[in-house]
């Protein structure tokens, strides 16, 4: 099949030596890198020496964070085609969780406008009708975080908003001005 | 086949000492663990609802691209292949394998340990390797049917694939389109990978280093799979249960 005439197999002896060498290679590989790196197992103690440790270190569940949280509840009405905007001012990474319901369904939107970007650099995280929407939300980055509600029906419609988190203001957009809420840590 | 080797000297093991380990690690810089389908694309996966030719074709055909433990195997398998007509039959008998498990043992919902599949996998490319030093002909004085095992272990690398989908919630709606799907862009997948490997090594043919490297290639090719299986091991005797 091929014309190369200067080789010859290679002896049985160096089969042998080579397998072993490939099985010690992956062996030490696997017991000084491998365990403590994927299973934060150490039985040679290299991942300590290696700094291999941190690799498997499992994420805590908790998460701190430096300020009192805020609660926030509102409730307000959409008469026919009205619509309205509630926005948090998050830092990045601050969880809030959420509660909207209305008596009727609504049109909405979740979103958000990065700080000092302004509306054209704003990101949608939901749209859809419904008449409540439950969820958390983790800040994606800093900026102002929420809701576009809009009456598509012909009843007057009442909407409440229940939610807990580290933001710090809530703006309201509402017939074309906005004006800022101040809602006030849980304690002091 | 003809196997050829230029004489075998030991200190030459040494000279690729760092080309195995450089091998070795670069297996378990891809992703952190495994090699699962992960992050956008699990989602993805687990909100299909109906048939979705084109993603899971393209997922498929990633799977494979990135897929480093059916790869090596794939370069074990065509090393000593010369003539692209072989590749084609090897590859084909391989295909043949993984197709049927992929799609039975998602249809039939098999559930098999994905661990020790892949264990298996990794053994895989340790006897291909071993026979690439023809060592079942030297050592144990009998040849395993080559296209036999690559038919058989095409069935292990299919089963593979197979809990790998079959760790989502797949949905019953467009699942036989879905998987066929998958497995389309796992073939094309697999021929754009051995293309690139076979040009690779038909270029390295051209020049005498091949065959004078073709030992200690393949003891690295070995020692991947040897990891491979310690890793899949390891995780199927440490892991919790999920």
């Amino acid at each position: 099949m091929t014309e190369q005439q200067n080789t010859t197999p290679p002896s049985t002896r160096n089969i042998i030596i080579a397998s072993c060498i490939a099985f010690a290679v992956a062996m030490v590989v696997l017991f000084t890198a491998i365990l403590p790196a994927e299973f934060g197992r150490d039985p040679l103690g290299t991942g300590e020496l290696l700094g291999l440790n941190v690799l498997s270190a499992e994420e805590n569940p908790f998460e701190e964070h430096a300020e009192i949280h805020r609660t926030d509840y509102v409730e307000f009405i959409l008469e026919p085609f009205q619509s309205v905007e509630y926005k948090y001012l998050m830092d990045l990474d601050a969880p809030m969780i959420f509660s909207w319901v209305a008596d009727g369904e609504v049109y909405y939107d979740m979103h958000a406008e990065p700080a000092g970007l302004g509306e054209e650099y704003a990101e949608s995280f939901e749209q859809g009708n419904a008449d409540r929407r439950m969820g958390s939300f983790h800040a994606p980055f800093a900026g102002i975080h929420g809701w576009f509600w809009e009456n598509r029906s012909l009843n007057t419609i009442v909407v409440e908003v229940y939610s807990s988190g580290y933001y710090q203001t809530s703006t309201v957009f509402r017939d074309g001005g906005d004006y800022e809420r101040v809602i006030e840590p849980v304690a002091e | 086949m003809n196997l050829l080797f230029t004489n075998f000297r030991l200190p030459s093991l040494t000279g690729s000492a760092l080309s195995i380990l450089a091998i070795g690690f670069s297996l378990f810089s891809a992703s952190a663990f495994g090699h699962t389908i992960e992050g956008g694309d699990a989602n993805f996966v687990q909100a299909i609802d109906g048939p979705a030719p084109m993603p899971f074709m393209y997922l498929g055909a990633k799977h494979m691209v990135t897929g480093y433990d059916h790869l090596l195997f794939l370069v074990g398998v065509i090393f000593f292949l010369y003539r692209p007509k072989h590749v084609v039959q090897y590859v084909t008998l391989f295909a043949i394998g993984h197709s049927i498990t992929l799609l039975l043992g998602v249809l039939a919902d098999l559930q098999v340990n994905a661990y020790i599949i892949d264990a298996i996998i990794g053994l895989s490319i340790v006897y291909k390797a071993f026979e690439n030093m023809d060592g079942f002909k030297r050592l144990l004085g009998f040849e395993l049917n080559t296209r036999i095992a690559v038919f058989v272990f095409g069935l292990f690398h299919g089963l593979g694939l197979a809990t790998k989908l079959q760790e989502f919630d797949l949905s019953p709606n467009g699942l036989v389109t879905n998987i066929i799907s998958f497995n389309i862009g796992v073939e094309i997948g697999q021929i754009l990978a051995l293309s690139a490997v076979f040009i690779a090594l038909s270029v390295w043919r051209t020049s005498g280093s091949y065959l004078r490297h073709a030992f200690a290639t393949n003891t690295a090719l070995m020692t991947g799979g040897f990891m491979l299986a310690g890793l899949q091991l390891s995780a199927f005797f440490l892991q919790p249960p999920i």
